[in-house]
């Protein structure tokens, strides 16, 4: 049974890594997956610990209070502030995804203020395992960063799949809400 | 000494390395900094092993990473993140032998190092790399390029004349193995009434160093002050070991200092040595001539498999029908297996994991353990998936390491001439020039020990 609403005729939505912060230890391995699976090809980054040689620039970041924690990540907005306030064109959208072409960056901030929940941050780049700087400056180049959702990573978001509880998953927030919606109505017939 | 230790600024108590402790010696509130309570700590290393929680430029910022690579005592070169749980460095020990020019340093590795180490230069998992490990080690400038598998098949002519002295003559059973120190710790300090079952032999380690500062010094002519033995272990607790107090038999202390792994490739990285550059050597004669029966001793069930080859031929006079002793591999945490040697039916088990041993003291204890001989490995899979190894990014990559890395150390078993460890020619020599017979006096005196003794008497 498939119900039929305005919804489903709308372009698909974008996806998204969400945590629950009742399964999250705070042990930081997403942050690690994240780093190392982006760095695989970049910067030669191997298997081990002993292969890194650049600083770890996770695209998530765990946060801790006295109550709780979780990674926060980016959620790919629909009508994302941080692409509209991008003057540099930096900021697109890639299948659907939001997506930050560092190469193009320059550090402006302007994402960063306008991102509601703090999803991007700034990070020294490094290429080919050394950092890299501003032209002809001693100055180390620095550009905004954040979840691409692994888009051109095999198998995934990493850190969906490094987490050892299970913590994190990746939301299609169009079948969340077919799934709910059957939820929902299950519930109701139970009732009845 | 400090062995193991958690930064407390760094650590997120997240207490995921209180899961993997065999030892229960990790304590503090979930989401609080962590302390180690090193009075159960055995220094197994896969805290360290198991830590994700890195120093962060987000969370300490951009000064923090240089200010705690300084406080650690790592290499400049040292680049790779930095966690809470870590291990305490001796390699400016190392550095500083290797330059004083009045010091002869004599270095030893183990045989689950060979199978890792490539892995910090970017290798598959598992790659073997036993040639480039010798070759780097000459480079680095260390004097004398020996081998723990020596000392390994030595282990074999040591402890299987004790196995077969205990079983024919009557002596406690079942004899335990006492090559990984984290087990005879947890044993010191958990059961020490259960001391009479171990072994009284030295791990190769400790064996090699005393050798080194007897045998291998007089051989080169050498005065024995003057040495500085380094071994390269898998391991986070070699470097207690080390440092027992007992562990001087040789009249000086009997292995210097200990380099892991991952601290070996620091120093290789440190020197500026290429590694990808490197050729294939071989390690030095005579103490680094070795088996695939003493190379085996780098997975779980390779010290049992060992003795088997071994006591075989020594009981029976023929020679074993197999050489791959399979009832004894596997991964499992507890493996038992009777194998029929003459007219004996030798009942032998084989432990990994150091949780996987409770039961089976608790039964020894119970008088309701019959087998011969047990071999107890701490970490998951023996020394390959020890706390010393090249620690993985990811851990969903560790079935694969493991698996690799224990597969390998069978390959290079397989395709060693001699893979008994009673036909190295230079076992034969060491007996015949300097040890006299298995369990003669001189070995008593340099090769076996005691336990629970000075600060290792817990109760």
């Amino acid at each position: 049974m498939i119900p039929c609403t305005e919804v489903y005729i709308m372009k698909k939505s974008a996806l998204f890594v969400t945590a629950d912060s009742k399964k999250c230890t705070g042990c930081k391995a997403c942050e690690l997956a994240c780093f190392a699976e982006h760095n695989h090809k970049s910067n030669g980054v191997g298997k081990t610990v002993g292969t890194v040689t650049v600083p770890v620039t996770p695209k998530l970041y765990l946060v801790r209070d006295e109550k709780f924690c979780l990674p926060i990540q980016c959620r790919h907005c629909e009508d994302a502030p941080c692409l509209a306030a991008c003057v540099k064109h930096a900021i697109t959208r890639v299948n659907g995804q939001v997506y930050i072409n560092e190469e193009k960056c320059i550090g402006c901030k302007d994402c960063i203020m306008a991102c509601p929940f703090g999803a991007i941050a700034l990070f020294p780049v490094s290429r080919n395992g050394e950092a890299v700087y501003q032209q002809d400056t001693d100055q180390p180049q620095i550009v905004a960063s954040k979840c691409d959702l692994c888009m051109d990573i095999e198998g995934g978001p990493a850190c969906v799949r490094a987490c050892p509880n299970n913590a994190l998953r990746l939301v299609d927030p169009d079948e969340e809400l077919l799934d709910k919606h059957l939820r929902a109505a299950e519930s109701l017939m139970a009732t009845l | 000494m400090i062995v193991i230790t958690i930064d407390k600024n760094i650590c997120t108590g997240c207490r995921e390395c209180a899961e993997v402790c065999p030892a229960w010696a990790i304590e503090g509130e979930q989401g609080k900094p962590q302390t180690i309570n090193t009075d159960r700590c055995i220094m197994c290393g896969q805290c360290v092993q198991k830590c994700k929680s890195y120093v962060s430029l987000i969370t300490h910022g951009a000064d923090a990473y240089e200010k705690i690579r300084k406080e650690r005592g790592l290499p400049e070169t040292v680049k790779e993140p930095l966690f809470a749980a870590h291990n305490v460095t001796h390699i400016q020990e190392v550095k500083a032998a290797l330059a004083d020019p009045n010091v002869i340093t004599m270095v030893q590795s183990a045989p689950a190092v060979r199978v890792a180490i490539a892995e910090d230069f970017g290798a598959p998992l598992g790659t073997l790399a036993a040639g480039k490990l010798a070759a780097a080690l000459r480079r680095i400038g260390f004097d004398y390029i020996y081998d723990t598998n020596f000392t390994a098949d030595l282990t074999i002519m040591e402890e299987g004349t004790e196995l077969i002295t205990r079983v024919t003559k009557g002596g406690t059973l079942p004899m335990m193995t006492s090559c990984c120190p984290a087990w005879v710790s947890f044993l010191e300090r958990n059961y020490p009434e259960l001391q009479a079952h171990l072994s009284t032999c030295k791990s190769p380690q400790q064996m090699m160093g005393a050798v080194m500062k007897t045998y291998g010094a007089e051989r080169n002519g050498i005065e024995p002050a003057k040495l500085f033995s380094v071994s390269v272990m898998p391991c986070t607790c070699k470097e207690f070991e080390c440092s027992r107090e007992e562990m001087k038999d040789s009249g000086y202390r009997d292995v210097d200092a200990v380099l892991t792994t991952r601290e070996l490739a620091w120093l290789i990285k440190d020197m500026g040595i290429d590694w990808n550059a490197l050729p294939e050597e071989d390690f030095d004669h005579p103490l680094g001539d070795y088996t695939g029966a003493g190379n085996i001793f780098g997975v779980t069930g390779g010290v049992m498999e060992a003795a088997i080859r071994t006591g075989y031929e020594l009981i029976t006079g023929q020679p074993i029908p197999s050489v791959d002793v399979t009832p004894v591999r596997g991964t499992e945490g507890v493996r038992t297996a009777n194998m029929q040697v003459g007219d004996l039916t030798l009942k032998v088990g084989v432990v990994t994991g150091l949780k996987n041993v409770i039961p089976v003291l608790e039964s020894i204890k119970a008088g309701k353990c019959d087998l011969h001989f047990i071999e107890v490995m701490t970490c998951p899979e023996g020394c390959v998936s020890g706390g010393g190894q090249p620690k993985l990014l990811m851990d969903t990559d560790r079935p694969e390491a493991y698996a690799a890395r224990r597969e390998n150390t069978f390959v290079h078993d397989e395709n060693l001439p001699l893979r008994k460890s009673h036909e190295n020619p230079s076992i034969k020599m060491i007996y015949e020039e300097f040890l006299g017979e298995p369990n003669s006096h001189k070995s008593h005196e340099l090769l076996h020990t005691k336990y629970c003794t000075g600060k290792n008497k817990w109760k």
